[in-house]
């Protein structure tokens, strides 16, 4: 019977060999860049949780807060001074005598460095008045070829934005086939006609958005007519229906609020939809228009069909609050 | 599917069992009169068929069309086109302008340097009487104001002292011309409106085109060149009876007229002979030329004829001799008798005036018609300016430049005159003889005082809201490419309310 002892055997027992678990998890290594998901920073992460880190000196925090906000950043390759560092802390009353004498210098030479629009127009101001004029009078300022704006801008002084929020979508939402001047157009139509039209009889049963001026008064404003119209008549939410989620392929009807644009849009969508279906009572290219219009004034005399289509979604919306807390099904995996 | 074959006998179906049991189904049927093959209720096809319409030929498809869906009464007969003609002269939603002074008798032979850039009311009397003459048009926003008011520029100003000066014989034969939307047609409504304050008898033709665009009937004249438009001519009638009864009712017939047809009674009032010719269109054209003979006759107030749409009547008609001809413009019998008077060749024996406004908007061109302008201004002003815009166009041809050129021997030194071109073929030699002596009137923009004066008369109706200051007035007016009235207005009114 041979030994049972066996040689070869003992090498296996000593643990000479690398260990193959960790050559895999070696492997398994993988450059930190590749990893990269799509809401990730583009830099590689340090390693160090940020969480952890605290934040740095004065100067440091200042270059990241520049850095966030696009200012001139303090030169880091120098060091921060004492200066600073009291100054955050509240100790500048304890600094040596050498660092408050500088600290009143600066202060004074950064008066007469100050050059804004706004400093300026003060001193002019205060000029006058040194003068022995008034402070309102107009201001002299040198180097300028033309006169300052007034300010502030007026929001309808910039060229891109000309016309009031609500004319632009309004146009926008009744122009077909792109054509914008077109639309311009039936919409100075339809602002001409609130203007020459008799001053609505607003109704009871369908009140309109508080805080409006008198219908006496709206026919000479006519923007604000346009704007009180739509405004009034917009729902304020949406009625989703989520497929199957009522359980049995019912849906479920979950109301999802609209934002002010949302809300007039859905609004002139009603108008266009009411009045597409109505007959032009005349021949010419201002009838779209005309229709349109007269249908502004039915919204505020409570006469239009999309005051039961409002107060239909908002029944809607109301019975199906319940479902506000639905979120989506469960994922299956 | 049941196969065709017995499942009990496994035996083939053989061609003669299956006739023998159709032939067994059609027997069951025989009591009843209509064939089985006709009683079959036939499905509706909703998309479409296809049709064997004869032997041997293709099949057709035959789509059903759906009815149209009919959304409420239709328009009645003339709804459409009284609606696109509407005339609005008053909106109750604007405001009263205080203190506005009314267009008089008196302040038109007054109208001094202090009125230039107010805008004056136009009595209630006026307004109906140039209504009814048709004199105000749909598109000249008349319907955002508390009442109709003129704007008194310094053209306005000149004009009213032609028409003083126009109350002696002779008269006042005036083009009025001006780029697009500087006021021509509104020059000549205040023109009406000074006119029929003054106490003139006004005939207005509002739309040259309606004239010779062949919409309205003709018929040649016996005896003479000339085409009479009975219809036109008879509702022409009936607007001068409306614009002026309160003239014509005072005046009686107090000639004999043997070229009216009928017997015409004696002693009767110019509105009833207008009356009689816009009730029977057949004679509608003597009566006309009865009519004009009394009101021309002596001791009648001045007349004034306003036209506009010079262009239209300058070149051929759309109408048609017999012969297939075209027919000129000046052959048909309202249009020679309108520029009898615009060229001079007659006058008016008691004042008067005839009035031609160009249309620059959608009008033919007239080649004579611009050479005769052209002519006319260097006639009254003893030169042509050339000021060139940064393109290189020429600018400033109005009154206001050749005023500054009279006045500056500099610019003086570089007139040129306007020359018939040889190479162009358009020129229309009726137009040049009829259009040779005419006096010209050149309308541009506004200037900032009546810029301002208009844009403050906006802001006290309440259309216009927003301070007029310096600031506003020169934006407007600089936008609008150096103060053209129209697109003053289109800037301030319409785009930016």
């Amino acid at each position: 019977m041979p030994p049972r002892l066996n040689i070869a055997g003992v090498g296996r027992s000593i643990a000479i060999r690398m260990r193959p678990q960790a050559l895999v998890h070696q492997s398994k290594v993988i450059h930190a860049t590749s990893r990269r998901c799509y809401a990730d920073d583009k830099k590689p992460s340090s390693g160090i949780d940020p969480d952890f880190v605290g934040i740095g000196h004065v100067s440091e925090e200042a270059a990241e807060i520049s850095e966030s906000t696009g200012e001139m950043a303090p030169d880091m390759s120098q060091g921060t001074p004492v200066q600073e560092i009291l100054k955050r802390d509240g100790d500048m009353d304890q600094a040596p005598e050498v660092i408050k004498k500088e600290e009143a210098s600066e202060k004074s030479a950064s008066n007469n460095e100050n050059t804004t629009f706004a400093h300026l127009l003060a001193m002019g101001q205060m000029r006058n008045i040194a003068a022995g004029g008034h402070g309102a009078d107009e201001v002299q300022l040198e180097g300028l070829i033309y006169e300052l704006p007034e300010l502030p801008i007026a929001s309808d002084l910039n060229l891109k934005h000309r016309y009031d929020p609500v004319i632009e979508q309004v146009t926008n939402l009744i122009m077909q086939h792109g054509k914008k001047s077109v639309a311009q157009r039936n919409m100075a139509y339809i602002l001409n006609h609130l203007r020459t039209a008799p001053p609505p009889t607003p109704s009871a049963a369908r009140p309109l958005l508080p805080g409006a001026s008198p219908a006496s008064e709206l026919p000479l404003d006519p923007v604000a007519y346009l704007t009180l119209a739509i405004d009034s008549v917009a729902p304020l939410i949406r009625i989703r229906a989520q497929k199957g989620a009522a359980g049995g392929g019912a849906a479920l009807q979950i109301p999802i609020p609209l934002g002010v644009r949302q809300r007039r849009r859905t609004a002139v969508q009603w108008i266009i939809d009411t009045i597409s279906k109505r007959k032009a009572r005349g021949s010419g290219r201002g009838l779209f228009a005309q229709r349109f219009a007269e249908e502004l004034v039915a919204i505020v005399e409570g006469r239009s069909g999309a005051w039961d289509r409002r107060t239909l979604i908002h029944k809607t919306g109301t019975s199906a609050r319940a479902n506000l807390n639905f979120r989506g099904f469960a994922r299956k995996f | 599917m049941a196969s065709p074959a017995c499942w009990k006998c496994l035996s083939r179906p053989s061609p003669l069992q299956m006739t023998s049991q159709i032939q067994l189904r059609s027997a069951t049927a025989a009591f009843s009169t209509t064939t089985p093959v006709f009683n079959v209720v036939k499905k509706k096809t909703a998309a479409g068929k296809l049709i064997q319409s004869k032997a041997g030929q293709a099949k057709t498809l035959r789509l059903k069309k759906k009815a149209p869906v009919k959304m409420g009464k239709p328009p009645a007969p003339g709804e459409r086109k009284a609606m696109r003609k509407r005339v609005v002269l008053s909106n109750t939603n604007a405001l009263a302008v205080p203190g506005m002074q009314d267009l008089k008798k008196d302040i038109v032979g007054n109208l001094g340097k202090e009125f230039v850039g107010r805008v004056l009311g136009i009595e209630g009397k006026t307004v109906d009487a140039l209504r009814a003459a048709e004199a105000f048009k749909p598109h000249q926003s008349w319907c955002f104001f508390r009442r109709p008011g003129i704007l008194i520029r310094e053209e306005t100003i000149v004009l009213g002292e032609k028409i003083i000066d126009a109350e002696k014989e002779g008269g006042l034969k005036l083009v009025l011309d001006g780029d697009r939307v500087t006021g021509k047609s509104l020059m000549l409504v205040s023109a009406l409106a000074m006119a029929h304050v003054r106490g003139w008898i006004v005939l207005n033709v509002p739309e040259a085109q309606e004239l010779t665009n062949a919409v309205t009937d003709y018929a040649a004249i016996e005896g003479s060149k000339l085409y009479s438009q009975n219809t036109y001519t008879a509702s022409w009638l009936t607007a001068i009876a409306k614009t002026n009864a309160a003239i014509l009712d005072k005046l009686k017939l107090t000639q004999e007229h043997p070229e009216v047809p009928i017997p015409l009674p004696a002693d009767i009032t110019l509105t009833r002979l207008c009356e009689l010719g816009a009730r029977d269109p057949e004679i509608s054209w003597p009566i006309l030329q009865a009519l004009w003979k009394e009101m021309t006759a002596n001791g009648r107030p001045p007349i004034i004829m306003a036209l506009d749409g010079l262009q239209y009547i300058s070149q051929d008609s759309l109408y048609r001799t017999p012969d297939f001809k075209p027919i000129h413009s000046h052959d048909l019998a309202i249009v020679d008798h309108f520029l009898a008077y615009l060229s001079g060749e007659k006058t008016f024996p008691n004042g008067g005036a005839a009035i031609a406004a160009t249309s620059r908007s959608h009008a033919p061109t007239s080649k004579s018609m611009e050479l005769a302008i052209r002519k006319s201004q260097e006639r009254q002003f003893g030169g042509r300016v050339i000021e060139r815009d940064t393109w290189g166009r020429e600018r400033y041809d109005d009154i206001r430049a050749i005023e500054a050129f009279r006045n500056d021997e500099n610019l003086r030194s570089i007139e040129v005159f306007a020359e018939r071109d040889p190479w162009e073929k358009n020129y229309d030699a009726r137009s040049d003889r009829a259009l040779a002596k005419i006096e010209t009137m050149k309308l541009a923009g506004l200037s900032r005082i009546e810029a301002r004066g208009l844009m403050e008369y906006w802001a006290q109706s309440g259309l216009l809201r927003k301070q007029v200051d310096e600031k506003i007035v020169t934006e407007k007016w600089t936008l609008a490419g150096n103060g053209v009235v129209g697109e003053i207005e289109r800037g301030a009114l319409h785009m930016r309310i």
